[in-house]
């Protein structure tokens, strides 16, 4: 027995549409297995469609999978769904505070549906207000609140029963540098808490910053699941980032570089060629005489340290930090 | 059960913060027995043409276009969709039915305030009914209260969309309002469209009030509109239920 406080097992959704000859099969995601410690952030990454949400909504009890298996706080999510609710939080990406009713409101009847006395819950809303500095608005109807004020209050309405386990969904999307910072911090402490915390996220910066290990997943798949620097590890030390006027160049640049020794992995993008190396500093001087040699004209050339995007360039063959879709 | 309670408490509180849906809801049938039911007077429709004969034939179809109104119930619940408010709460330890029921008790209330404000002006206007026969004519509309707003949910889960649910609920709304006889009754029309009414459920419902109001109780259309409207209310809660269940965020 693993002491993971999720564990899933092939975990896969089909969604089905048409009818009769018709039918489409969107395989949605594709046998995902994952592995949550508890205390842990856990970062689950990926471009918008590769299945995060997809997957959070199984794991949430929210749709049910079309095969395998999940432990989820402890429960199996298939045969005991309302157990799994007891034991879990979630913030969806949405938010779903309830616009007509001030946090007080909201805090009492997300506790109350947990089946926390009245008294209780209401010291606890009490709590929260004050935790999460909402006092000044918290008599205030919901539909009144900023963007960042009805997140506290949405992150607050998803731990209000002391879930050990806590799903977020996109939590700081849509916010500014300042609101996210604070979340940042507030995350944190949930897990100082003692909540283990599963969050999707879109923002490098925030995986980088806030989580102890992140998947990747694209397409349905996992492709890759480890700490951030055990990632990074995995694709060379450096990177040699060298951009071309045109698609041409940057094909006739990747021929030239593919086939020698020192480039690890060497990964095209539009206009741009990486170069996975071991010592990057040492190399550009070379690089540049050889593209020299062969009269390719290049725009700029950079160094970078592996980020969490060359990992997931490296893995999926996109970049996140670019990839507007 | 206590969760319908908070459920319902809420739904409430957000009710009487917009009493605006208490006065649109009563709005049009109020117009209509103002503005259209005296023109019946002088058409020689109803038994006598008495005002009294008059208003007893009109009001009972008015209560079930409000009652049919709550088919519009899924207006708002669309927001909550999209503001993950019901993800939300489905991720709690609530039931599924619980919910649903909730959400209908809420909607009943509020009909059932709008019928008895509607009655009390056509007391007014000279209704003159047994008791006996209000009370089961209000059962009858609270039922299809249920049955048009759980349907209406159960739209609003599976388009999740305003617009949508907006072209759905006016396509059927008018044509089965007009083939139940509501305005004036069916037995005024050509055959063909008799035999059309048939296959509404909502024209046994008015007729069926109508015999109510009239004291005649013991009307086989009385037996069959309790029956049509609890098939379709257990079917429309069920149908709510399932699409809440298979809803995802």
């Amino acid at each position: 027995m693993s002491d993971a406080i999720l564990q899933t097992n092939g975990l896969s959704k089909v969604f089905t549409s048409g009818k009769g000859k018709k039918v489409k099969k969107v395989e949605a995601v594709k046998g995902v297995d994952l592995e949550v410690k508890p205390g842990e952030i856990f970062g689950f990454l990926g471009p918008n469609g590769a299945g995060k949400s997809t997957t959070l909504n199984m794991l949430t009890t929210l749709s049910t999978p079309t095969s395998g298996k999940a432990m989820v706080a402890g429960f199996d999510l298939l045969k005991h769904p309302q157990r799994v609710r007891e034991q879990i939080g979630y913030v969806s990406q949405a938010g779903g505070a309830d616009t007509f009713a001030n946090a007080y409101e909201n805090l009492l009847l997300q506790a109350r549906l947990y089946g926390i006395s009245k008294p209780e819950a209401s010291k606890k809303a009490k709590e929260l207000v004050e935790r999460f500095q909402m006092m000044e608005f918290a008599d205030r109807e919901a539909r009144t609140y900023s963007g960042g004020q009805k997140r506290r209050l949405e992150l607050a309405l998803g731990i209000v029963h002391q879930p050990k386990l806590v799903f977020l969904d996109e939590p700081t999307t849509g916010l500014d540098p300042q609101s996210r910072a604070y979340f940042w911090e507030e995350i944190k402490r949930l897990k100082e808490d003692g909540m283990t915390i599963f969050l999707t996220t879109h923002y490098l910066e925030e995986a980088d910053n806030l989580c102890d290990r992140v998947a990747i997943i694209d397409h349905g798949t996992i492709v890759a699941v480890g700490t951030q620097l055990e990632l990074k590890r995995q694709i060379g030390a450096e990177s040699i980032i060298v951009e071309f006027k045109g698609e041409k160049d940057t094909e006739s640049a990747k021929v030239l570089f593919g086939s020698l020794q020192f480039v690890q992995k060497i990964i095209a993008q539009e206009n741009k060629l990486y170069l996975y190396v071991q010592n990057g500093e040492g190399l550009i001087a070379e690089v540049l005489r050889m593209l020299d040699k062969e009269k390719i004209a290049i725009q700029t050339i950079g160094l970078s340290r592996p980020s969490l995007d060359d990992v997931f360039l490296q893995k999926t063959g996109r970049s996140l930090r670019e990839g507007k879709q | 059960m206590k969760d319908i309670y908070l459920m319902f408490m809420r739904h409430l509180k957000k009710s009487l913060r917009q009493p605006i849906w208490l006065i649109l809801g009563l709005s049009q049938p109020i117009l209509y027995l103002i503005l259209y039911m005296p023109l019946l007077k002088n058409t020689g429709v109803g038994a006598a043409s008495a005002t009294g004969e008059i208003v007893k034939m009109f009001v009972p179809g008015m209560l079930v276009i409000m009652g049919m109104g709550a088919l519009f119930a899924g207006f708002s619940f669309v927001d909550e969709i999209r503001q993950g408010i019901i993800a939300r709460w489905l991720v709690t330890p609530t039931g599924r039915v619980g919910l649903i029921l909730s959400l209908v008790l809420n909607q009943i209330l509020t009909l059932f305030t709008q019928s008895c404000i509607l009655l009390v002006i056509a007391l007014f206007l000279g209704l003159n009914v047994p008791f006996m026969g209000i009370v089961l004519t209000m059962i009858l509309i609270l039922l299809i209260g249920v049955t048009m707003s759980s349907f209406s949910y159960a739209i609003s889960l599976s388009v999740k969309d305003e617009g949508v649910l907006a072209s759905i609920t006016n396509t059927v709304y008018l044509p089965i309002m007009l083939l139940s006889g509501i305005m004036l009754p069916i037995s005024l029309a050509p055959n063909w469209m008799k035999n059309m009414a048939l296959f509404n459920p909502f024209y046994y419902v008015v007729e069926a009030s109508r015999s109510l109001f009239a004291g005649d109780y013991s009307n086989m259309m009385v037996v069959k509109g309790f029956a049509i409207m609890m098939g379709f209310t257990l079917l429309a809660v069920w149908l709510a239920v399932r699409a809440l269940n298979k809803m995802t965020a």
